[in-house]
């Protein structure tokens, strides 16, 4: 990257007109993503992604500019667009020297994506394609894609700051639509992490596309999901993104400082039963929301959110540390150098609890069981969510029976968590193909055991079926 | 060098030896402002660029793309997209566009006055949003997110076939939520503007709705499950029409990936249903004088007084079903190659007023806001998403309602169409999908 004098330089010419903290964030992303689609190989795109940007902090105020050209002369420039925003009365400060920060974590991959030809990442494309044709003849379409990212990036600012991160993205997806009759059912499916190749040697994407077909095939026979309230039981694993919709963007301190979440205010406080405790956790090795550095330089952390029930810590960036005088969190991400850092999660899951997760399914007299979930939203100022469950099955007197299909759930945030009844003691990861969007898209990873909630609104275009609810 | 040159010298390194290229090159200006508290709490000013080139090469694609205008950087993008066409798939269908006319006329998608609007200027009217807003209703307490962004884009297209075209465009937005706090009552509501130029935004308004909205939301509570009329605002239909704009492509057709797939030429909807894709609509969110391919926008009605008569088409599509491309070409940015999708997409509006839709209704919700639209399920015709509004009972809202869902397949919802409002608006959010005040009958609604 540029030579230590010339970061000098842009960050004494961001403190031009005075300031608290400059900044200087440099990138350089590279991208392959292979698609292939009704059993073609039809885009294959390669591309970089090369620019930086300053930001300058006065105040409570950050200004930021940024370029596509890394050249002195752009960055300069750059400088001189955020510093001419602070018209500071400050005096003009000059930046300490800055010393490069050793990372305390390291995700170390083994096989670099060269390791490949990308004929050969296409053929892998074209085998998995073939896999889950072969699966079912109700197979009717399949979508297979590979995505490899290598993203660097160099942090520095005016507190001598000096952190580079180098964060590998493998991923592959795929999804496929069964088809009899009239009936259609769709279902995504996928592989992820910060690893390199070595992840096609660890983890099968054939034995993961089988799976999906048959999923897909047995959901043609889900009859639509009931509606109205009942008891739920949420699968291990991805379904952990629910607590990152409904809880953990509560939990992110710029809508904690400016008093919008619902949970502003409740460090110390009990927000949920005592066998429940939840993390998000920066440092995980490998993980798809794992970091060395956050974006800002920060080392990433592993924070304990909620413990045995009590609340104990929220997300924090530069921006909303500053506001309190505090130290960031590691929690501060964005989507390339054209976006400011904001608060954000990384790989957040609920902890292991203390019930084995079979008898939670047979302890269940009546209810729904979410073995997948599609996307979600949260309103953060309510907390209030919505799900869509893409594979549920009905329990009834402790089995699980018929598959429901066209399933959403609701319900509000912080009221979920506090209804917890059980938490199973078979904590899971997701496969890591996670994005969440905020204004700006993350590459998250979620995680929990079995989840069960006695009373959560569902959904479904059926008839409510009496008696559903209770545990 | 401009950009229009650099396309065509890229065009010129790609297309040798029966290569065919196209480079597309897309530049422009972006601030973007951020008001809390009354003082500016992030500012962003940029410049940037981008180029991504396509090649054929016997009708096998390979793409790549660069925002390093230097030659050995595009060079190393002229290669990285041959060496790509060469492990793909060919097809026959897949060509570029021969050049067609395009017609030159004013399509108001460019306001020169943005040019002169200065930094404190964007910076005082997002502080005019943020006290409209507060100022509307004491119980107004936190404004969550306000922002102001403008942006001036230059898109460059230029192909081996012998096309080579430029347009320029403004645009300028600003978005503010916030939340009405009554003791332990917590309402969110929001307010946006959007338009060609700062001057066609109204500060005052914005704020208003966000904060007359949370207010109005404020202490809203389920309805017990049933099944009930649901009239949607134009912002809650656009969310739908969303997902109706994926199912009524060519590509989602070709591939049965859509719940319409055989149900070409019968009627998918009720007569009161009208769906229209106009490229070339003046002003639109989505207007251009030709598509990200080069061929030129147009009108299509797909869905005609409920009858399925037209899909979207790109030159790929259009050519496996020997129809002419209907100019729905259409990149997010540089970085990939085109997709085929919806422009300007929305239901016609009809005769009534959006209060006598609701003075009609017996029983049912008037839905203001959905969550989780993206889970509608374009293929299946899946639809089940939360809502918040109002309870309607004979004709008059009652009370807000909150943490409902509402559910009811797409394909039904078309036919349940029972009346559409006369006050078409556009939500550039989801694109840039517009529709009317509509009702629909027979919505399952799930509550207590």
């Amino acid at each position: 990257m540029l030579p230590e004098q010339s970061i000098q330089k842009i960050i004494n010419t961001a403190l031009r007109n005075g300031g608290d903290l400059a900044e200087v964030y440099l990138e350089d992303t590279d991208r392959l993503t292979l698609v292939l689609d009704d059993q073609k190989l039809e885009t294959a795109t390669r591309g970089s992604d090369i620019g930086g940007g300053v930001r300058v902090f006065y105040g409570q105020t950050a200004a930021y500019a940024y370029t596509d050209d890394l050249s002195e002369e752009a960055l300069l420039a750059a400088a001189e667009a955020a510093a001419a925003a602070a018209r500071s009365t400050n005096q003009a400060r000059v930046a300490v020297d800055l010393t490069r920060r050793i990372p305390s974590v390291t995700h170390p991959i083994k096989r670099p994506f060269d390791q490949m030809s990308i004929a050969e990442k296409a053929a892998l494309l074209r085998q998995i394609d073939q896999t889950g044709r072969a699966t079912s003849s109700l197979i009717s379409q399949l979508m297979t894609s590979y995505t490899q990212t290598s993203r660097r990036v160099w942090i520095y600012n005016s507190d001598g700051v000096w952190a580079e991160d180098e964060r590998f993205m493998l991923e592959l997806r795929a999804s496929l639509v069964a088809k009899r009759g009239d009936a259609l059912q769709t279902i995504t499916t996928g592989l992820g992490g910060q690893t390199g190749l070595e992840m096609l040697d660890e983890r099968d994407p054939l034995t993961a596309v089988k799976e999906a077909a048959e999923t897909a095939v047995h959901m043609l026979d889900a009859k639509p999901a009931p509606a109205g309230e009942m008891t739920v039981v949420i699968n291990n694993g991805w379904g952990g993104v629910l607590f990152h919709e409904a809880c953990g963007h509560c939990m992110e301190a710029d809508f904690i400082t400016s008093g919008a979440s619902a949970y502003a205010g409740m460090v110390g406080e009990r927000v949920g039963p005592d066998f429940l405790t939840a993390i998000d956790d920066g440092t995980i090795p490998n993980r798809r929301g794992s970091l060395r550095f956050d974006d800002e330089g920060t080392p990433a952390q592993k924070v304990t959110l909620i413990e045995n029930g009590i609340l104990k810590e929220y997300m924090w960036d530069l921006t909303e540390a500053r506001r309190l005088g505090r130290e960031s969190t590691g929690n501060g991400r964005r989507q390339s150098f054209r976006h400011m850092p904001m608060p954000r999660m990384t790989n957040t899951y609920i902890d292991a609890g203390p019930h084995d997760p079979e008898e939670i399914i047979r302890s269940t007299k009546k209810g729904l069981f979410a073995k997948r979930l599609g996307g979600g939203q949260v309103e953060i100022g309510r907390g209030d969510y919505v799900f869509a469950v893409t594979e549920g099955y009905l329990i009834e007197d402790g089995r699980l029976t018929t598959p429901v299909r066209g399933a959403t759930l609701v319900g509000n945030g912080p009221e979920t968590l506090r209804q917890i009844d059980m938490i199973g003691s078979d904590l899971a990861l997701d496969p890591g193909i996670g994005m969440c969007g905020k204004g700006q898209s993350a590459r998250v990873s979620v995680g929990q055991p079995t989840v069960r909630v006695p009373k959560l609104t569902v959904g479904g275009t059926d008839q409510p079926i009496s008696g559903l609810m209770g545990g | 060098m401009n950009h229009i040159e650099v396309a065509k010298s890229v065009v010129k390194k790609a297309a040798i030896d029966g290569v065919e290229a196209e480079a597309y090159v897309v530049s422009g200006t972006q601030t973007s402002v951020q008001i809390r508290q009354g003082e500016v709490e992030k500012l962003s000013y940029a410049g940037s660029k981008g180029l991504g080139v396509r090649v054929l090469i016997d009708g096998k694609m390979g793409y790549a793309y660069t925002s390093d205008f230097s030659h050995d950087s595009l060079d190393q993008a002229v290669h990285s997209a041959l060496e790509l066409a060469e492990i793909s798939d060919a097809d026959p269908n897949r060509v570029l566009p021969e050049p067609k006319p395009i017609v030159d006329e004013d399509l108001a998608i460019y306001d020169s006055s943005m040019d002169g609007v200065s930094t404190e200027e964007k910076v005082v009217f997002q502080k005019a949003v943020e006290a409209a807003a507060l100022g509307a209703d004491e119980r107004v307490k936190v404004a969550a997110m306000n922002m102001y962004m403008d942006s001036v884009t230059e898109v460059s297209l230029v192909n081996s076939k012998g096309f080579s075209g430029a347009y320029q465009s403004t645009f300028s937005g600003a978005y503010i939520m916030v939340m009405a706090i009554d003791g332990d009552e917590r309402a969110t509501g929001f307010g946006y503007g959007f338009g060609r130029s700062l001057k066609a935004l109204d500060p005052q308004k914005i704020g208003r709705d966000a904060g007359e909205q949370a207010v109005k939301l404020l202490g809203g509570s389920p309805v017990p499950t049933q099944v009930a009329t649901v009239v949607y605002t134009p912002f809650a239909a656009s969310s739908l029409l969303g997902a109706l704009s994926q199912a009524l492509t060519a590509k989602a057709m070709q591939r049965q990936r859509t719940f319409l797939h055989d149900k070409f030429g019968e009627a998918v909807a009720s007569d009161m249903v009208t769906l229209l894709d106009n490229g070339r609509l003046p002003g639109g969110f989505a207007t251009r004088p030709f598509d990200d391919e080069g061929n030129p926008t147009g009108a299509t009605r797909l869905i005609d007084e409920g009858v399925f008569q037209a899909v979207l088409y790109d030159e790929y599509s259009a050519r496996k079903d020997g129809q002419v491309s209907t100019g729905n070409a259409s990149r997010r940015s540089h970085t990939g190659p085109p997709g085929l999708s919806a422009s300007n997409f929305y239901i016609q509006p009809g005769p009534d007023s959006a209060e006598s839709l609701i003075a009609d209704v017996e029983k049912g919700l008037y839905v203001v806001n959905v969550m989780n639209t993206h889970s509608i399920n374009p293929v299946n015709g899946d639809y089940s998403v939360s809502a918040q509004g109002f309870w309607i009972e004979n004709g008059k809202m009652t009370h807000p309602v909150n943490g409902v869902t509402i559910a009811l397949p797409l394909d039904q919802l078309l036919y349940n169409v029972s009346q559409v409002a006369n006050d078409l608006t556009f939500i550039p959010m989801m694109g840039a999908i517009g529709s009317p005040t509509i009702r629909v009958d027979g919505v399952t609604i799930g509550g207590m």
